[in-house]
């Protein structure tokens, strides 16, 4: 299969960047999305032109460094996918991919397609953790957490952190990623001594990073590739709510 | 101050206005009554509105309302704006989010000019005495209803005021629903709830005030 | 030199605690003297730059993705074993303990073994408390199911993302302490060589993978947690990234490499479609539990699956291993799939696959069940593949995993380099020639979170009044300068072929000759084929782009570069050792009815290689069994 890829290409975060048309023979249907990306990079190469960078590493949707705007979606065409397991039968012979970075002020561009994301790192350094030294813990089931309560700390805590919410979102919000690491240990029994000063250490930091606010429009989830509800914003905002009444 | 608590007054003052809007629809529904008894009604009930303490207070709390949240709604806009930085060269919102949702601030605006008019229209009048003068019925009541008459036989403003219920329905479908979740509700069931309720209303309140000045019209 | 295992005095019940108890401490004080390095930021590496940070050393901790929680630990699906005997099913530290001697096929040390169970129980109360959501009952105490090798259910698990729910404590961990200013965490940057000055790990050489900078750090000790090294196969369940050029640097340096020719192949990766695939995903191997694995009876059957009568179809795995069926190991279920599909019983386009169907425990327990326990990887499936595993079954393939392989530790793990530990999948310690599911996580976890830090004291006590020579010593200058002479090299040759085109080529002698099953002539032949591609490597790649800019093209192939020269030392192994054992299947060395036959008179032991100038000797770590007796690993 042939199809006409639109990619953005950019030196550098100080440097114009602008979409490069590129013609792609001989595909298969069968190739992963990143697989033909890899496919144009071995022929870039052997055209003496430098290869597009992009970020992937486990390529089975788990580690969350890939992650382009595909088509004028975050992750392609298909909903709760993330960009590695998009592949290319979702796409006609033919065709013009456009892809493009994530786009978000507080996800400068380092090269291509890759982004700088560590404003995720710095939130989660903000009190995504139970502070307790390693060998004090007391024996594992002497905490009892009713199989609900664990399921739907899991189903937050499934996030892979690839911010496409982010950049999907027309206000660059960071409120699903946060609020999925913030309810997965607040939910929990071990999360509870310091619930409310992680959810208001890490909404703070998370407003230096100048990520923008939510305004519900629910993107983020269809995009999500943990399929995490928008629902987990909402309850976010409720511990907020109590965390500044009682916290 | 917190984007959450910025966010929260637009929610709040959101609210507050959606209460206000069932009351108001209630009020109009007067209009559609046949015209030796709605004018009877529709006069004694804005006399009653405008010189009643409590009213007053409230509407008051409404202006502040209106205000806080354009304001509010400005600042905030602004910032995301400023947040998201260079758009996307493509963007198909339409496949992962409703039109609405993705355009508040448009539909916000649209319906902030039609606050405008419609103050310039009654309020001012009223209120303020501005423009020509009031008359009054037999009961010795401001005709506000030989104002509403008038107005809503001359075609152009039948029109403004009937289509300018459109994007206040879409503002109001997902301005509703979405108050609630910033407000912090997320009842899973709820919000299942909330999201038919926040439909409903938002239908009702389009299309009963929108039908209001064609049936004037044709009265 | 000998090697010396460090194995401390006393019953095997005894030796941890006997360690502990002997070993040196250091007070606080010094300890904030003293800086250490650790390389990768996965279960291992994350949980011991963490725990030592906790205990107050100074830690740089680097990593090559763009955030440390990325590291491929994140991938394990199905679980992590503990000894907690939490079912009630007879297990126990020391069943526990056998259970991973004999799936490991009696090649690995029995101390090392013996602890690793012995810490399994003690890991779970402390992920608990970190907040991993493992699966619950319904009344609030931890689930278990079973894993294969085993006929108890030790295993824990968080849905199928167990890995990523632990590498997430791990980071969380991690960033408690850089938050702390105790680790400063370098992300995208890559460790390219070692520093060693007078006979001890002092610093490593790294490349800034965002602007290509290559920069110097000094260090009291250098902790290497880079994971497996499986994508010498090139196609692998690994990540793009994961490579093996730490560990194979510092092997050049002077740290020896045991048993590099025991690599695990899985039996439920999803097969290759084509040539381009740059992947294997895998699918877990709790799948086992519920899903049975078939082919047809008859070669090269056309018909659909729902086309082949229940008598028509092999169960081989419940026909070959009866007691164990399809939970059998994952070695031995992987040559039993090459053994069908080289029987021409393959299904699936190219015929490299075999069924895994669950239609019997779908109409057993109903979809719902089914569902809930593996949800996630049915939806994995059908979004790699296009088909719905409710209805038909799924199509699996071996596929190249985890490294048993590494650089040879002793008890405390360190290598042959004083001041050089290694600790996760990079070292060889406690699994010998295969490993059981689910012990991965547990060895890589306890590494980093309750042995390293217990036992690095030991030798950092001896460097508290030698501080670190820094960065200005002139090896770091000379090491620096070899790593940008290689750079430089391979941005020179700008030859014809790409080096992705090398790796595919090096993968398919590698996967031909070295893994499943292996023969002397194939592996002769495959030195001597492997030797041709790197001469035509260093001649003939094509690299564009710079040093001094983000080049993704060059990071591949300087891993590639080291790859080549590991994949001539894991032959080089496999040819020295005339035995089946575990993963490693001689075929000259095999029963009647094709089960591997196992040579503890001559082959009792670790090959432990060094290198010297291109050549590699062999050393052997003699292997005693004083508490359990070898036998005939079997499964049937």
């Amino acid at each position: 299969m042939k199809v006409t890829f639109k990619i953005w290409r950019q030196e550098g975060l100080e440097t114009q960047g602008a979409l490069k048309t590129y013609d792609v023979d001989r595909l298969s249907e069968d190739m992963s999305f990143l697989e033909a990306l890899d496919h144009l990079n071995e022929t870039l190469v052997l055209k003496n032109e430098k290869v597009i960078a992009f970020e992937s590493d486990c390529r089975e949707g788990i580690c969350g460094a890939c992650g382009v705007f595909i088509n004028g979606r975050a992750h392609g065409p298909h909903d709760n996918m993330s960009t590695c397991q998009l592949h290319m039968r979702s796409f006609k012979d033919g065709d013009t991919i456009v892809v493009e970075p994530w786009r978000a002020g507080t996800f400068p561009i380092v090269k291509d397609l890759v982004v700088d994301r560590s404003a995720f790192d710095r939130i989660i350094e903000q009190g995504a953790y139970i502070t307790a030294k390693t060998g004090t813990a007391a024996e594992a089931n002497a905490i009892l957490i009713p199989k609900e309560v664990a399921d739907a700390s899991m189903d937050v805590a499934a996030c892979i952190g690839c911010g496409a919410c982010v950049a999907t979102c027309k206000n660059a919000s960071a409120a699903l990623f946060v609020s999925a690491k913030i309810n997965h240990l607040n939910k929990l029994p071990q999360g509870q001594p310091e619930a409310h000063k992680r959810l208001l250490e890490m909404t703070t930091q998370m407003e230096l990073e100048n990520f923008g606010s939510c305004t519900f429009t629910a993107a983020c989830e269809v995009e999500c590739p943990a399929e995490i509800s928008i629902n987990s914003i909402a309850e976010m905002n409720a511990r907020y709510v109590k965390a500044k009444l009682f916290g | 101050m917190s984007l959450f608590f910025k966010k929260s007054i637009i929610a709040a003052t959101g609210l507050f206005l959606c209460i206000f809007l069932i009351v108001h629809l209630s009020a109009n529904m007067l209009l559609l009554l046949p015209e030796n008894l709605a004018r009877g009604l529709y006069n004694s009930y804005s006399t009653t509105l405008r010189e009643s303490i409590l009213i007053s207070i409230i509407a008051y709390l409404l202006y502040i309302s209106i205000i806080f949240h354009v304001i509010y709604a400005g600042i905030v806009t602004y910032k995301n704006r400023q947040s998201k930085g260079v758009r996307n060269v493509m963007n198909h919102k339409n496949e992962n989010s409703s039109w609405a949702s993705q355009n508040m601030g448009v539909l916000g605006v649209l319906i902030l000019i039609f606050i405008v008019v419609h103050l310039v229209n009654f309020w001012a009048r009223v209120k303020l005495g501005i423009g020509e003068n009031v008359k009054t019925d037999v009961a010795g009541n401001m005709d506000v209803y030989e104002v509403t008459f008038t107005l809503f036989h001359n075609i152009y403003y039948v029109i403004f005021y009937s289509i300018l219920m459109i994007p206040l329905g879409f503002h109001l479908h997902h301005g509703l629903k979405s108050a609630f979740k910033t407000l912090g509700f997320y009842h899973k069931k709820g919000l299942k709830i909330l999201a038919k309720t926040s439909l409903i209303y938002a239908v009702v309140m389009s299309v009963g005030f929108g039908i209001i000045p064609i049936i004037v019209y044709f009265k | 030199m000998m090697l010396d295992s460090k194995i401390p005095e006393g019953k095997l019940e005894d030796k941890w605690r006997n360690y502990q108890a002997q070993s040196h401490l250091i007070n606080p004080a010094n300890k904030k003297k003293l800086n250490i390095i650790v390389v990768g930021s996965g279960l291992a590496g994350a949980g011991a730059a963490a725990t030592l940070a906790e205990m107050g050393y100074v830690i740089q901790c680097f990593c090559y993705q763009d955030s440390a929680r990325r590291a491929h630990s994140v991938a394990a699906q199905g679980g992590i074993n503990a000894a907690k005997n939490y079912q009630h099913d007879g297990d126990s530290v020391w069943r526990m303990f056998y259970d991973t001697l004999k799936g490991g096929d009696f090649r690995s040390r029995e101390a090392n073994t013996y602890r690793l169970a012995e810490l399994s129980a003690p890991l779970i109360d402390h992920f608990v408390q970190q907040g991993v959501p493992f699966a619950r009952e319904y009344g609030g105490v931890l689930a278990n199911r079973s894993f294969g090798g085993v006929q108890v259910q030790r295993t824990f698990y968080a849905r199928g993302q167990t890995g990523q729910q632990l590498i997430l404590a791990a980071y969380s961990q991690l960033s408690k302490m850089i938050r702390a200013k105790k680790v400063e965490m370098l992300p995208r940057h890559e460790v390219l060589d070692i520093v060693v000055i007078n006979g001890k790990a002092k610093g490593v050489i790294v490349r800034d993978l965002a602007t290509g900078e290559i920069k110097r750090f000094a260090a009291d000790a250098v902790v290497l947690a880079t994971g497996g090294y499986s994508r010498v196969f090139r196609l692998s369940t690994l990540a793009i990234g994961c490579n093996g050029s730490a560990i194979w640097k510092a092997h050049k340096r002077g740290a020896f490499f045991a048993a590099p020719s025991f690599t695990q192949i899985h039996p439920t990766a999803l097969p290759q479609t084509s040539e381009a695939q740059s992947k294997l995903t895998l699918m877990s191997e709790s799948l086992r539990n519920d899903g049975r694995i078939w082919v047809a009876k008859k070669m090269d059957d056309e018909r659909k699956a729902k086309d082949i009568p229940e008598e028509e179809r092999d169960y081989y795995l419940e026909r070959r291993y009866p007691s164990f069926g399809n939970l059998a190991p994952r070695d031995i279920a992987s040559r039993a799939a090459k053994e069908r599909i080289d029987a021409g019983h393959g299904v699936g386009q190219l015929k490299n696959a075999v069924y895994l169907d669950f239609k019997h425990a779908i109409n057993k327990f109903g979809k719902p069940v089914i569902e809930d326990k593996y949800g996630n990887l049915f939806t994995m499936y059908e979004k790699i593949t296009g088909i719905n595993a409710y209805q038909e079954p799924m199509k699996i393939s071996p596929a190249a995993h985890f490294s048993m392989g590494g650089l040879w530790v002793d008890y405390e793990l360190m290598t042959t380099i004083p001041g050089l530990y290694a600790i996760g999948e990079c070292n060889y310690s406690d699994h010998g020639a295969n490993r059981l599911g689910a012990n991965s996580l547990l060895q890589t976890s306890i590494d980093g979170y309750f042995i390293l830090p217990n036992t690095i004291n030991n030798y950092l006590e001896g460097e508290i009044g030698q501080k670190h020579p820094g960065v200005e010593h002139p090896e770091f200058a000379h090491v620096e300068n070899e790593v940008k002479v290689q750079i430089n090299k391979i941005l020179e040759i700008n030859g014809n072929r790409t080096a992705d085109d090398f790796h595919r080529e090096l993968g398919k002698v590698m996967w031909q000759e070295c893994a499943m099953s292996r023969n002397r002539k194939g592996l002769e032949k495959a030195i001597v084929q492997i030797k041709v591609i790197k001469e035509q490597f260093w001649k003939d790649v094509k690299v564009t782009g710079n040093n001094n800019e983000m080049n993704t093209e060059l990071e591949k192939a300087l891993r590639l570069a080291d790859f080549i020269e590991l994949a001539i030392l894991m032959c080089t192994d496999a040819l020295q050792r005339d035995e089946s054992c575990g993963a490693h299947f001689r075929e000259e060395y095999q029963t009647e009815d094709g089960e591997a036959v196992r040579n503890d008179d001559d082959f009792k032991y670790v090959s432990v290689w060094e290198y010297n100038e291109g050549h590699f000797k062999l050393h052997k770590e003699l292997l005693e069994f004083e508490y359990v007796q070898p036998t005939v690993r079997s499964y049937k």
